[in-house]
């Protein structure tokens, strides 16, 4: 999830205009490459239309360049979790509920993120919630 | 305004602690913590006795029987109507806020959960008030009514949503954590 | 009982006529309440509301707002770990309330230097400063620290009968008058995906660029999103008390990890809060309503979402019946600004029976610009809009373009001639019949489509089979059918012009653009943010300025007498 562009200004910005040459989809096209030609023909498909991990990153740094700190790590947990399939993201939203999971289950969640998916931001934050639910009485009753 | 001629007050002369029910065709109908003491009538002015009354009334006209239990230890309407449907013989119980909001509600459902649920207060008459006393008769017979129909007005929350809030607030204040619930027993007397 | 009933007459005295007609005057339909502030049912005003503190122990905040670190509920502590910046909170605080008051307030001092300020301070302390300010400096705060440079609005597009041509016709009508997003939701949870996709479809139809969001539970709301059905989302509901939010089901880490769910399949995201909320569920602790929408901002900006809908939203009700509360209101949408968050300021409910006190209630946003002056103005009659009516809806439509002409003043629509309205309705009703067709959903007849380019309400459509159409809505879910079906469906059967806006849309999910602060897209897709578009306000003669040919398109209504031959309007 690293890329050679570190010098991201508020110039740069739209991307799609400004930087295109920047931008794949998750198949490797270019932005140009999603033509209604292509689309009728098949080539893109709905798997096209889709965020990269490394675009993120670039927006995150385009948000920090304009001060947004906290919108800049939000992409950067998004970049992350472009691996996670939908059901699971939806499933582990989930078991962040209040009363949802034990301190068991919510760091099983927290290793998976890590060990699966590399998504350290994402586990950091799933461990700092069970933190705070241990101390508000948050967690669900171990059974 | 639906004060019929002559106005009735209700109060509540309680019989003893709120016990489960056996008969199979009760409707158990709980009320809140402020419902009838302090509060006297509902947020659009109707009278807590004609409340009763009209639910009384509805379930009698199924062939049903009703109990009245009040609720002190939570101001949570699915809270108390579930609790109510636990000590329903039949399961089914009709829990009611001081200010009028209403729910129909069955033992084996989710607490959030319902049969019917009547969320504008403001809406709620004397002759809806029947309708759900009958609906809640039929359920408890194990027939399927055709739900009440349910009413709505935008402009209900620029004329009753901060009323509604200070009174749930007030319905609050009446939550009594160390009392249990009571079965009550109606008394309703016309003032004329 | 109605809301339109009068009130019982309750006094034995006679009243005199003008009693009489000041009673019947709409106003005094409405709701007013006297302040309980112990509970929180007071708007900005308390005693009971902490006063302003910070500590910082070893790069960590130990003390906020007078309490430790130990006594931290969870907003404390989200407060002080993500949104708060460390290194100048003590230096920030220190700087007196009636300093950073008069910044917000003074044009030589710049937004990009108040909102490094506004970085540093807690809760209290942001109370502290607006409560310095009356209804006149907040609106002029907002018209500094508002994110985008040129203000927009957004539209509800509903159907009392879910009816998805009305939904089309509707949105397509809203697009060409101007909104930059369209927003619609449903009676019958079920009909969600054929109403969605009369959005988008009408949208398009409208104008390229539209973008379209369908408020449902969470999960489905991001599977339409991941689809490409929808473009954004917005009913992502966060409360200022710890037992609220609870309530609501949720904890600010589970909604921080969902904005970055959203942002991780490139859609657009806000949260939602509002005053009055945690009042009205018996849960505010004791706070004032402003005190606990202001830790929600906090908490927005913390998850690193990129804007927030507030303006009360549906409590209105409740701030609107205190002292003050409209003020309060105003200064949440300030707050939400100044945190350099796009804000979508409200204006979006049924908020009065006094067309007086609707107008008033919409100034404060209207006249500064916000990034969205309504966070839903009703595209559809109120009796259609499924969000419970807004503050303003289709019948206020010249009111409005009126107003903006009067005042000089860019509320984001214009005045839309007749014939073009017909144009772009019956297009879409036409689109809409071949999607459906193209993908097999029952069938739009062409008696419907006549009835989507004449009408007013769902009343004046022919009725849909209704069960026939939830299947088709259910076949839509298990086949899987996306955003790229839809375009292919246009394309194929001739809307080849609204299948290229359609698309357009979709492939900005791949540049991620839309994430960015207040994005939004112009009419030739360009993406539109608080970066190339940032907000350069700094005094008269800066800033966002309707002039030119956006203000030429705004000084037509539906009848201006022309000056050359005043025996004509002006067409």
């Amino acid at each position: 999830m690293t890329s050679d562009v570190t010098d991201l200004t508020p110039a740069d910005y739209p991307l799609s205009i400004n930087r295109p040459e920047l931008l794949r989809t998750p198949t490797g096209k270019a932005l140009a490459d999603i033509t209604m030609a292509a689309v009728v023909s098949g080539e893109v498909t709905n798997e096209d239309l889709r965020v990269t991990p490394e675009t993120l990153v670039l927006q995150g740094r385009i948000a920090e360049s304009m001060g947004r700190r906290q919108l800049g790590e939000n992409c950067r947990r998004a970049a992350e979790m472009t691996a996670i399939p939908d059901a699971e993201v939806l499933a582990m939203y989930n078991a962040l509920r209040p009363n949802a999971s034990t301190a068991a289950q919510m760091e099983e969640i927290a290793a998976r993120l890590e060990g699966t998916y590399s998504a350290t931001t994402c586990a950091a934050l799933v461990r700092e919630a069970a933190q705070v639910y241990a101390a508000r009485n948050l967690l669900a009753e171990e059974s | 305004m639906t004060t019929a001629t002559g106005t009735r007050t209700l109060s509540l002369r309680e019989t003893g602690p709120a016990e489960r029910g056996t008969r199979p065709e009760e409707v158990v109908i709980a009320l809140s913590p402020a419902f009838g003491d302090p509060f006297t009538k509902t947020i659009v002015d109707v009278p807590h006795a004609e409340v009763i009354r009209q639910l009384l009334a509805g379930v009698e006209e199924q062939g049903g029987v009703a109990r009245l239990i009040k609720v002190y230890r939570t101001a949570d309407l699915a809270a108390i109507a579930h609790f109510g449907a636990k000590l329903s013989g039949s399961g089914i119980a009709v829990g009611i806020l001081a200010r009028g909001t209403t729910v129909i509600h069955q033992r084996d459902l989710a607490r959030l959960s319902n049969l019917e649920l009547f969320p504008q207060a403001p809406l709620l008459d004397a002759e809806v008030f029947r309708m759900i006393g009958a609906n809640a008769a039929q359920y408890a017979q194990s027939r399927s009514p055709r739900p009440v129909p349910t009413r709505n007005d935008q402009m209900a929350r620029p004329r009753w949503q901060a009323k509604a809030a200070l009174l749930h607030l007030k319905e609050f204040e009446c939550i009594d954590h160390a009392r249990a619930a009571v079965e009550v027993e109606p008394v309703i007397t016309r003032v004329d | 009982m109605t809301a339109v009933e009068p009130r019982p007459q309750t006094s034995e005295v006679r009243p005199s006529k003008r009693t009489e007609v000041l009673e019947n005057r709409p106003v005094n339909l409405d709701g007013f309440v006297e302040e309980w502030p112990e509970k929180g049912l007071v708007a900005m005003e308390s005693d009971f509301d902490p006063q302003p503190s910070v500590r910082v122990e070893d790069g960590r905040i130990v003390e906020l707002d007078g309490r430790t670190r130990d006594r931290f509920d969870f907003m404390d502590t989200f407060i002080a770990d993500h949104a708060i910046d460390v290194d100048t909170c003590e230096a920030a605080m220190a700087t007196p309330s009636v300093e950073i008051a008069r910044m917000l307030v003074d044009p030589r001092a710049s937004r990009a230097d108040v909102v490094a300020l506004g970085r540093g301070l807690t809760p209290a302390k942001i109370l502290d400063v607006v409560k310095l300010m009356n209804v006149v400096e907040i609106m002029m705060g907002i018209q500094k620290t508002r994110s985008r440079r040129t203000p927009a609005n957004q539209a509800h597009s509903t159907s009392a009968k879910d009816n998805p041509i009305q939904v089309a016709a509707d949105a397509a009508e809203g697009a060409v008058r101007g909104f930059a997003e369209l927003e619609t939701t449903l009676g019958v949870v079920r009909y969600a995906p054929l109403v969605a996709i009369g959005l988008q479809v009408g949208g398009q139809v409208g104008r390229g660029g539209v973008l379209t969001q369908c408020a449902l539970e969470e999960a489905t709301e991001l599977d339409l999103g991941m689809r490409g059905i929808t473009a954004y989302a917005e009913t992502i509901s966060i409360y200022g008390t710890e037992s609220v939010f609870v309530d609501g089901d949720d904890t600010p880490w589970s909604k921080a990890f969902l904005a970055s769910a959203y942002a991780s399949r490139g859609i657009k995201m806000r949260f939602t809060s509002g005053t009055g909320s945690e009042v009205q569920m018996g849960n505010a602790e004791g706070r004032s309503m402003l005190y606990l929408e202001i830790r929600c901002i906090l908490m927005a900006k913390g998850a690193g979402v990129q804007g927030l809908q507030n303006g009360s939203i549906s409590c209105i009700g409740v701030p609107g019946a205190v002292p003050g509360g409209i003020r309060a209101v105003a200064a949440e949408n300030l707050v939400a600004s100044w945190m350099d968050l796009e804000c979508a300021s409200g204006n979006d409910q049924s908020f009065s029976h006094s067309a007086m006190r609707r107008t008033s209630r919409l100034l404060p946003q209207m006249l500064p610009g916000t990034d969205f002056v309504c966070s839903g103005y009703s595209a559809v009659p109120n009796k259609d809009n499924m969000f419970a009516g807004s503050n303003l809806d289709t019948e206020d439509y010249d009111d409005w373009n009126t107003i903006q002409r009067d005042m000089q003043v860019d509320g984001g629509l214009r005045h839309v001639r007749e014939d073009v309205i017909l144009q772009v309705r019956n297009k879409a009703a036409r689109a809409l019949q071949a999607v459906f067709a193209e993908l097999d959903l029952p069938a739009i007849t062409d008696e419907e489509v006549e009835a989507a380019t004449y009408a007013d309400s769902s009343d004046d459509y022919p009725d849909r089979d209704v069960l026939a159409d939830l299947e088709g809505a259910r076949s839509v879910m298990e086949r899987g059918v996306t955003g790229l079906d839809l375009v292919k469906a246009l394309e194929r059967s001739g809307f080849g012009d609204v299948a290229e806006n359609y698309l357009q849309v979709l492939r900005q999910r791949v540049s991620g653009d839309l994430l960015q602060t207040a994005a939004i897209f112009t009419g030739d897709f360009v993406p539109l943010a608080a970066i190339n578009d940032a907000n350069d306000y700094a005094g008269p003669g800066t800033g966002y300025r309707l002039t030119g040919e956006r203000w030429e398109q705004l000084k037509k209504l539906r009848h201006v007498t022309s000056a050359e031959n005043p025996e004509e309007e002006v067409v």
